[in-house]
C-alpha cells in the first residue's frame, strides 16, 4: 500500500462521535441542567468582573444610613449593620465564596482520584494501607473536622482552603477507588495486561477514561457542601476575616440585623443557597449525561 | 496483511522436536478468607496439577461443567494468575527461566467470552487493536494500519469499523475485534475461552469458520474452551476433560468422541442431544451438581457421581493411563489392570 492510498484510506474513515461530545450534545438537551449552568457561568463571570458590575465601594461605610431595607435608591439591597452597600457585597463576596467552594473541591479531586485509584487498581496490601488510612478521616463528621483543622491552624483564607480540602478528599479517595476496583477486574483491563503493557500504560489508557467520570460527578456535588461549610467556617470566624466580603461571614455579621431588617440579612443565605443549588442540578445533569446506558 | 506481520517468527521446523506449548503439573489453589483473622486454611483447588502438551497447529479442546478449571487454566497460560506450582514450556523455554511473562504474553493471546466487557468502551476499534503493538515498540502509524489490516482480515471493511466504538457493535463484531487484538501480536497460541459460547447460533458459525480460515492461513494453535461438546468437536483436534481442576481425559477427538474411556466423559458425551432416534441415551445422565472443589472427594474426584464406583474409588487417586488409541489417557481405576476395580481387567503382571 502506497502513502498517498493510505492516507486517502485513512481519511474515508467514518468516525463515531466520541465519547465526550456526546456527553455535551445530551447535556444540551437537558434545561435543568443548562439553567444551572448558567447560573455557575452567571456567578463566576461576577465574581472575576466585580469591580465593574458592583455599584459601589464594598468597603465603604456609614454610620448614618445603617440597614436600609431593599429598595432604596442607590442602593438596591440595602444596607449592612455598618451601612456598606449589600449589593457590592454580595458581588464581591462571589470571589472568596466561589474560590472556598471550588479550590479545595479541584484539589481534593485531584489528590483524592490519585490516592483512590492507585488503591483500587493497585490492590492488596497497598489498598488496605491507604484505605484504612482514609477511614481514619471518617471517623469525624466533616463539619467537625473542618472546624478543627481550621481551628489548630489558625484562621484566614489559605487555612481554611487547607482543611477544606483535607476533609474533603477521603470522600472522592473512597468513590475513586470503589470505581477503580470495578474497572479493575472487567475483561479488558485483563486484556491489556495479557498485552504485557506495564501498570501506569493501563491505567492512563484504560482505567483513567473509564473512572475519571463518575469521579468527577461526585466531585461537583462537593462543591455546594464545600461552600457551605466554607460559609460555615467564615461564619465562626475561622475562614474568611472583617471586613473581607465573604457569604457565610456577612451572614454572621448580619444575624444581629435579623429582627430589624430580616430580608437584608437574609441576603447571603440566599446566594449561599442558589449557588449551591446551580451547582448540584449541573452535576445531576452531569451524572445522567454521563451514563452511556441512558 | 504482510507476511512480515503474519508469521514474523515462523519456525523453520526447528520445533519439530518437541509439543509448542507444554504444561507440567500445574496448580493453582485460591485461598478462601475466613476466621476473625482473615487467614483461612481453606483453599479452593481450581486447577490441581494438570499437565497436558500442545503440538504446533493443533487445537486442543478443553470441556469440563462450570467450575471445574477451564477459564482458571487458560488464565494460567498467560501469566494473568499466578500458578502456585508447575512449569510451562513455549517452544522447549521455561517460563520464570529462560522466558519471561512478557515473552510468553506475546506468543499466547486470549479471546474471552464476553465481547463487550473485553473492549474499553472508551477507544475506537483502532485504538483497542493498535493498543497491544505500540505497547510493544510499534510507532502508532504503523500499528493503525496493522489494525486496518487485521481489521478486513476478520472480515470487518476499516473504513466503516475502524472509528467505531464498541457499543456500536453487534456481539459478533465486537468477538471479532477482540481476535483481531490477540492477532496482532502474531502470536503463536491463541486461548479462545468461550469465545464463542455467548454468541448467537448463526454467528457463532461464522466466527467459527473465521476461526478456522484464520489458523489455516497463520498456523495458528489454538486452545478451545468450551462447554459446548458440539462446537469443541468441529473446532478440536484433541480433547481434553476436566472435572474439579483435574484432567479426567485427553485424547484425539475421533478416539474420545467415539470411543471414551472415563465414565465421566461418557456422561457428558451421553447428555449431548442427539438428533438420531436410534442413538438415544444409555448411560445414566449425571445428577447433581459437581462436588465442592474446596473439599474435593478423596481418591478419584468423580465416585461421588459415578454409576461405577467401588471401594478402590475413594481411596487410591487413579493416574492417567495410556489407553489403546495413540496419546488417548484416561484417570479411571477401570482402566486399570489390577487397580482393584471389580470392572477392571483382571490382574496383569504383578
Amino acid at each position: 500500500m502506497s502513502a498517498a492510498a493510505s492516507i486517502a484510506a485513512m481519511a474515508a474513515i467514518e468516525k463515531s462521535p466520541g465519547y465526550w461530545s456526546g456527553v455535551l450534545t445530551r447535556l444540551r438537551r437537558d434545561p435543568v441542567a443548562m439553567v444551572a449552568l448558567a447560573v455557575v457561568l452567571a456567578l463566576i463571570l461576577m465574581a472575576i468582573f466585580a469591580p465593574w458590575v458592583a455599584p459601589n465601594d464594598p468597603y465603604r461605610s456609614s454610620m448614618i444610613r445603617r440597614l436600609r431595607p431593599i429598595g432604596t435608591p442607590g442602593f438596591p439591597l440595602g444596607t449592612d449593620e455598618l451601612g456598606r452597600d449589600m449589593l457590592s457585597r454580595l458581588i464581591y463576596g462571589a470571589r472568596l465564596s466561589l474560590l472556598m467552594g471550588v479550590m479545595p473541591v479541584i484539589i481534593a479531586f485531584f489528590v483524592g482520584s490519585a490516592i483512590g485509584i492507585t488503591a483500587g487498581f493497585v490492590g492488596g496490601r497497598v489498598n488496605t494501607v491507604l484505605m484504612r488510612t482514609i477511614d481514619v478521616f471518617f471517623a469525624f463528621p466533616s463539619v467537625l473536622l473542618a472546624i478543627a483543622l481550621s481551628g489548630a491552624l489558625g484562621a484566614g483564607i489559605f487555612n481554611g482552603l487547607l482543611s477544606l480540602t483535607v476533609v474533603f478528599i477521603p470522600p472522592i479517595a473512597r468513590i475513586a477507588e470503589s470505581v477503580t476496583t470495578g474497572v479493575r477486574k472487567i475483561e479488558y483491563v485483563e486484556a491489556a495486561r495479557a498485552s504485557g503493557a506495564s501498570g501506569f500504560t493501563i491505567v492512563r489508557v484504560h482505567v483513567l477514561g473509564n473512572v475519571i467520570g463518575p469521579i468527577f460527578v461526585y466531585a461537583t456535588s462537593l462543591i455546594s457542601v464545600s461552600l457551605i461549610l466554607a460559609s460555615g467556617l467564615s461564619f465562626l470566624g475561622l475562614g474568611v476575616k472583617p471586613p473581607e466580603p465573604e457569604w457565610g461571614l456577612m451572614l454572621n455579621t448580619l444575624r444581629n440585623a435579623i429582627y430589624v431588617q430580616p430580608w437584608v440579612a437574609a441576603l447571603p443565605g440566599v446566594m449561599i443557597f442558589i449557588t449551591s443549588v446551580s451547582f448540584n442540578l449541573l452535576s445531576d445533569g452531569l451524572r445522567s449525561a454521563m451514563d452511556l446506558k441512558a | 496483511m504482510s507476511a512480515a506481520q503474519g508469521m514474523s517468527a515462523a519456525p523453520g521446523g526447528s520445533l519439530a522436536a518437541g509439543p509448542l506449548l507444554s504444561v507440567h503439573g500445574l496448580t493453582k489453589h485460591f485461598p478462601i478468607r475466613s476466621g476473625l483473622l482473615g487467614r483461612g486454611s481453606v483453599v479452593v483447588r481450581a486447577v490441581d496439577g494438570i499437565s497436558f502438551d500442545v503440538t504446533e497447529g493443533e487445537t486442543l479442546g478443553i470441556v469440563g461443567e462450570s467450575g471445574c478449571g477451564k477459564s482458571t487454566t487458560a488464565r494460567l497460560l498467560v501469566d494473568l494468575i499466578t500458578p502456585d506450582s508447575g512449569e510451562i514450556r513455549l517452544a522447549n523455554r521455561r517460563l520464570g527461566a529462560d522466558m519471561t511473562v512478557r515473552d510468553l504474553r506475546r506468543d499466547v493471546q486470549m479471546v474471552f467470552q464476553d465481547s463487550y466487557a473485553s473492549l474499553n468502551p472508551r477507544l475506537t476499534m483502532e485504538d483497542a487493536i493498535a493498543f497491544g503493538p505500540m505497547i510493544n515498540g510499534m510507532a502508532e502509524r504503523q500499528a493503525t494500519n496493522l489494525a486496518h489490516d487485521l481489521l478486513s482480515r476478520v472480515g470487518l471493511e476499516p473504513r466503516r469499523f475502524a472509528g467505531r466504538y464498541p457499543h456500536e457493535l453487534s456481539g459478533g463484531q465486537r468477538q471479532r475485534v477482540n481476535i483481531a487484538r490477540a492477532l496482532a501480536f502474531s502470536p503463536k497460541v491463541v486461548i479462545l475461552d468461550e469465545a464463542v459460547s455467548a454468541l448467537d447460533k448463526s454467528v457463532e458459525a461464522q466466527v467459527l469458520n473465521l476461526l478456522s480460515d484464520l489458523k489455516s492461513e497463520l498456523g495458528l494453535t489454538y486452545i478451545f474452551i468450551s462447554h459446548d461438546l458440539n462446537v469443541v468437536r468441529y473446532m478440536s483436534d484433541r480433547v481434553m476433560v476436566m472435572y474439579l481442576g483435574e484432567v479426567a481425559e485427553i485424547g484425539p477427538v475421533d478416539s474420545l468422541y467415539s470411543n471414551p474411556a472415563h465414565p465421566y466423559t461418557r456422561a457428558l458425551l451421553a447428555a449431548m442431544p442427539s438428533m438420531d432416534p436410534d442413538r438415544r441415551t444409555e448411560e445414566a445422565p449425571l445428577s447433581g451438581d459437581p462436588p465442592n472443589p474446596i473439599n474435593p472427594p478423596s481418591g478419584c474426584r468423580f465416585h461421588t457421581r459415578c454409576a461405577h464406583a467401588a471401594p478402590v474409588c475413594s481411596s487410591a487417586i487413579p493416574n492417567l493411563s495410556r489407553l489403546r488409541a495413540e496419546r488417548h489417557l484416561a484417570g479411571c481405576h477401570m482402566l486399570v489392570p489390577g487397580s482393584g476395580h471389580p470392572e477392571a481387567a483382571a490382574e496383569a503382571r504383578p
